[in-house]
């Protein structure tokens, strides 16, 4: 959609088709939330908590790489802050994962802030290779620091199970509806800012930035916004993943892969769209997962043939995304 | 039903169809195996199911071998129930262990967990281990952390970094009092936990026992060249040169030593790279001469049956000898089989006690220990290293003295 | 470190900086002719050692020999590659460039593991070149036959692709091609065909430099992913589409980060690098010699 024909479509159409998004996203929640006390396979609840986490994820990712159209591949950097932030809080000074999500959400905005200063002046592939050089930039001190244990990561000791420390044993349940709560959230988020002034500047930043600076919209500070807002939400993510693998070190939460990890959900799903993410990763994670789990043994290499082959497939047969299977107006 | 639902229905159906899978019979035993089978060390996977499998076939079948239930079909307290094992892939990824250690455990129904060469995914697979109360016997990572941690449902029959590297210091010191001139080393390792863990102690027992170290050298894993490495290497020229790299750096690293007209006075490898087929395949005449740390000596077939038999059986799966990996692998299975055989059940904390009261000696192995018994930490303390020398194109024996076969050649370049 | 010790550092940074923009200027090339990034160039990397590998360890000819039925070999898989994947990567109305980042992307993976398939994961080395093992001393400074050999190649392969683009027709419907794709059909220039050359000779330059490594380097599935990273930066940092700016890009990222290690720790060698790149881009935001 162009930026004239978007802000000339009008409002009480595209309010009602906004808040009817939100009634379709209570019940789903709400069915999400319902699934552990029917769904009781350790493996499947595992696969169930990964996909939520990469919606989230993707989500975020969503809302710098979709709606604002800064195409990140350095989304890593967020998560290892989070994840690396929640652990070094938690097991070396007792500070509940909680409040170290809440810490690497801070850093994570501050250093997107950074980053943003450095880069959103450089455009499409040259914005897309610097982002994924500082995130490499971070990997290797990381990688080579003292206090972050380096190479050898940091275990969480199995001790203390309960909310505070957000270690649950054998039971998975409270991991599915934290890594919802954080989908939910950036759901939410996203849902609010499509209906603001900051989501009608990202669209129409993203839609053609000449016209956008032409009409006023601060196109700078509202790309600022939206990487500290997706900064943000990928460094709890980062904290969340650390405390539900109690074990965490430079190459398992912050290599390149994870980035692009992070954004396909939302290109197979639907780039900028509000349910794309969840699409994409409902797809995506449960392929990984399965054909890691049940043909990856063999040592055959063919459970990647197939993972592979299927991205290139989706992408292909529909670049824009899984969702747009669906009929239009029920988007 | 509109097409969302079908769209998520069909997913949930997708997963719900991977988790039916049938119980396993009554009379095998299931043993989860978690190794890399792709990305860069899967070779290592490919290498450990060898391994694994020979071990079972032992199991399983009569062999006249001094080896723990190789005698017997099966697992003759258990009715002779046979060893079934299954392979997941971990990528070397902590995270997918200890998912797959979970499916294994959940839907699989395994008895214990046999892993994981990478010492971070042993990290999170044996935490989930000692979650379900279920042994997991580290086969071949080698990390000294993993058996610090308190964990009672851990157990790790080989030795961990620390107790390798004393090996070779006392070969080092041992050749010095025979006159040999000793007096530098040069560390050479790749920044990962193995080389990190490797470095840490080689470092502290050179001060300890009075060596320079005059090159400390840690790289990154996998890198695109490594001349710049070797040449800090080729100034500072230590008397002893010891590398903590795999399979990759290794070939790099030996081939670029040669481009730059490097030959160091002697090398000492911390195994990994250096017990690999692929790299004496490739650059095995440039490495006449090197010393490396194992677990394990193959001309000990020599006074040994049991090793030569296990050898012939495992080279006709994998068209490769045994090496530093997969005689650990081999003997870990062992080890658990003759303890799920003592405690004559399937019960996960039996297992564990049969496993802690394990009393294997040293000549009812393939390995060239002195014996297995775990302390209370899991850890076993009586499987010393050995070293071996890469001589006229094959390894030999040569420390401690009780073991080996014949002296090493010292210096190797000399 | 002794001044010789300096020189030899430099030297061999000097020699791996011509492999990478040796791989890196096939990725340069597409990029320029139709603003493709391609996330399998890595992989394309790998198959051309294993091309090489392959065709030595059964035909038993020197790999140097070898190295024209490699090259021609990516050339067509190239041309494949964009008649069966990128082709409809480019059909996308909306985020084209995002589509064909994963549709590369997923055949990236599926390329990875076919090679896992079918040549098992363990490491190959060719030990059969005359090059192999052979090193001219230059007063003490040691330059190995196989990387000088490779550089040498690579220069002649610029040269080469110099020539082509301004000296033949094909050449210049490139160009035309990069310069404006609509006005090309107008004078019956069939895009489709020119891409897919372009699409043959990004590849085959890739296998050129596949050809020259599986001399001296190691041939493993995973292999190219290292080297894909170092061939976004080079490309970015000379200029998406900018030839000339590979070749001195290849040079640089290769000077710099052996440079590197003469003040930091070896393990943090690639940060010169990515530092130099931020620092570039800081104030010429499309790259040495690119044009935006």
């Amino acid at each position: 959609m162009s930026l004239t024909s978007f802000l000339a479509s009008p409002p009480s159409r595209f309010a009602a088709r906004h808040r009817r998004q939100l009634h379709l996203a209570v019940p789903v929640v709400a069915a999400l939330a319902a699934l552990p006390f029917a769904l009781h396979d350790v493996y499947l609840l595992n696969v169930l908590i990964l996909t939520l986490l990469y919606a989230a994820m993707a989500q975020s990712w969503n809302i710098l790489g979709g709606y604002c159209g800064q195409i990140s591949l350095g989304h890593a950097l967020y998560f290892g802050i989070g994840a690396y932030a929640t652990t070094l809080l938690w097991v070396n000074h007792g500070i509940t994962p909680w409040g170290g999500m809440v810490v690497g959400a801070a850093l994570s905005a501050v250093t997107a802030l950074a980053v943003g200063r450095l880069c959103f002046r450089l455009k499409g592939h040259y914005f897309s290779i610097a982002t994924i050089v500082i995130a490499e930039i971070g990997l290797l001190i990381v990688h080579n620091a003292e206090f972050t244990g380096g190479a050898l990561g940091v275990q969480w000791p199995i001790a203390g199970d309960g909310w505070w420390s957000l270690q649950f044993g054998r039971a998975k349940a409270p991991y599915v509806w934290v890594a919802l709560g954080l989908f939910a959230a950036t759901w939410l988020v996203t849902w609010v800012i499509e209906d603001s002034p900051w989501g009608y500047w990202w669209r129409a930043v993203k839609d053609d930035v000449q016209a956008a600076e032409s009409l006023g919209v601060e196109v700078f500070a509202s790309k600022m916004s939206a990487a500290a807002v997706s900064a943000a939400f990928t460094a709890v993510g980062g904290g969340f993943y650390a405390a539900y693998v109690a074990y965490i070190d430079p190459e398992s939460v912050m290599t390149f892969r994870f980035s692009l990890l992070f954004a396909l959900p939302a290109v197979l799903g639907g780039i900028g769209t509000l349910w794309g993410p969840l699409v994409g990763a409902l797809v995506l994670v449960p392929l990984t997962e399965i054909t890691r789990s049940y043909m990856g043994g063999s040592g055959s290499g063919l459970d990647l043939v197939i993972y592979g082959g299927l991205i290139m497939v989706v992408a292909l047969a529909r670049p824009e995304g899984l969702l747009s299977l669906l009929p239009r107006r029920s988007r | 039903m509109n097409r969302r639902e079908v769209l998520f229905g069909g997913a949930a159906a997708l997963t719900l169809m991977a988790g039916a899978r049938a119980a396993s019979a009554a009379d095998e035993v299931v043993i989860g195996a978690i190794y890399p089978m792709s990305g860069a060390n899967a070779q290592i996977g490919v290498d450990a199911r060898h391994a694994l499998e020979t071990a079972a076939e032992i199991v399983n079948g009569v062999h006249d071998l001094d080896l723990p239930t190789a005698r017997t079909a099966g697992l003759p307290k258990l009715g002779g129930a046979k060893i079934r094992l299954i392979f997941a892939d971990h990528q070397g990824d902590p995270q997918k262990g200890r998912a797959e250690a979970e499916r294994l455990i959940t839907q699989e129904k395994v008895t214990a967990i046999v892993g994981a060469f990478h010492s971070s995914v042993s990290a999170t697979v044996s935490a989930t281990c000692e979650r379900y109360a279920l042994p997991y016997v580290a086969a071949d990572s080698s990390s000294p952390s993993l058996h610090r941690r308190g964990l009672k449902f851990f157990f790790r029959p080989a030795a961990h970094d620390e107790m390798f590297s004393a090996a070779m210091f006392d070969f080092l010191d041992e050749q010095k009092k025979a006159g040999k001139k000793i007096e530098t080393v040069a560390l050479f390792f790749e920044d990962t936990i193995f080389g990190t863990d490797s470095s840490n102690v080689q470092r502290k027992l050179a001060g300890e026992r009075g060596y320079k170290v005059v090159a400390d050298v840690k790289y990154r894993a996998n890198s695109p060249s490594l001349t710049s490495e070797v040449q800090q290497l080729k100034s500072a020229d230590a008397d002893v040169v010891m590398p903590s790299s795999y399979t990759t750096d290794a070939l790099l690293l030996v081939k670029t030593m040669g481009e730059l007209g490097y030959k160091p006075k002697n090398m000492m490898a911390q195994a990994a790279g250096f017990s690999e087929k692929a790299v004496f395949d490739a650059v095995g005449d440039r490495l006449e001469g090197l010393v490396s740390r194992a677990s394990f000596a193959l001309d000990l077939a020599a006074k040994r049956k049991s090793i030569a038999v296990v050898n012939d059986m495992f080279k006709a799966r994998a068209a490769r000898d045994l090496n530093d990996n997969t005689s650990r692998q081999f003997n870990a299975l062992l080890v658990l089989a003759d303890a799920i055989d003592r405690a004559g059940s399937l019960d996960g904390a039996k297992i564990r006690d049969a496993l802690a009261a394990t009393d294997i000696p040293g000549e009812q192995t393939i390995m060239p220990w002195r014996a297995i018994r775990f302390g209370a930490d899991g850890q076993n303390e009586l499987c010393d290293p050995v070293l071996i020398q890469y001589l006229g194109g094959k390894f030999v024996t040569v420390y401690p003295t009780g073991v080996a076969l014949q002296a090493a050649k010292w210096p190797m370049n000399g | 470190m002794t001044a010789q010790g300096i020189f030899q550092v430099l030297a061999s940074g000097l020699l791996m900086g011509l492999i990478y923009a040796l791989i890196a200027v096939g990725l340069s090339l597409i990029f320029g002719l139709m603003d493709v990034v391609n996330f399998a160039h890595g992989e394309m990397l790998m198959l051309a050692m294993y091309a090489a590998f392959g065709l030595w360890a059964i035909s038993g000819i020197d790999p140097v020999l070898l190295m024209p039925l490699v090259v021609a070999a990516m050339a067509i898989f190239g041309a494949l590659v964009y008649l069966g994947i990128v082709r409809y990567a480019m059909r996308a109305k909306s985020n084209a460039g995002m589509v064909q980042i994963f549709a590369t992307f997923g055949l990236a993976v599926l390329i990875q593991g076919l090679a896992q398939f079918l040549f098992s994961p363990d490491y190959r080395s060719i030990n059969g070149s005359f090059l192999a093992g052979k090193t001219v001393n230059l007063l003490g400074v040691f330059l190995p036959a196989p990387q000088v050999f490779g550089g040498v190649v690579s220069l002649a392969a610029f040269a080469g692709l110099w020539l082509l683009m301004t000296r033949t027709d094909f050449g210049k419907a490139l160009e035309a091609t990069r310069e404006d794709q609509g006005a090309v059909a107008l004078v019956g220039i069939d895009r489709n065909k020119i891409f897919a050359l372009g699409w043959a000779l990004g590849a085959g330059l890739v296998g050129l430099a596949g050809a020259v490594m599986a001399i001296f380097y190691y041939v493993h599935p995973q292999v190219g992913s290292g080297f894909a990273l170092v061939a976004y930066v080079t490309v970015a940092l000379g200029g998406f589409g900018s030839v000339f700016g590979a070749l001195a890009a290849g040079l640089i990222v290769g000077l710099v980060e052996a440079a590197t290690t003469l003040v930091l720790p070896s393990a943090m060698k690639s940060m010169g690098v990515y530092v130099l790149y931020l620092g570039v881009v800081f104030f010429r935001p499309s790259g040495l010699f690119g044009r935006l």
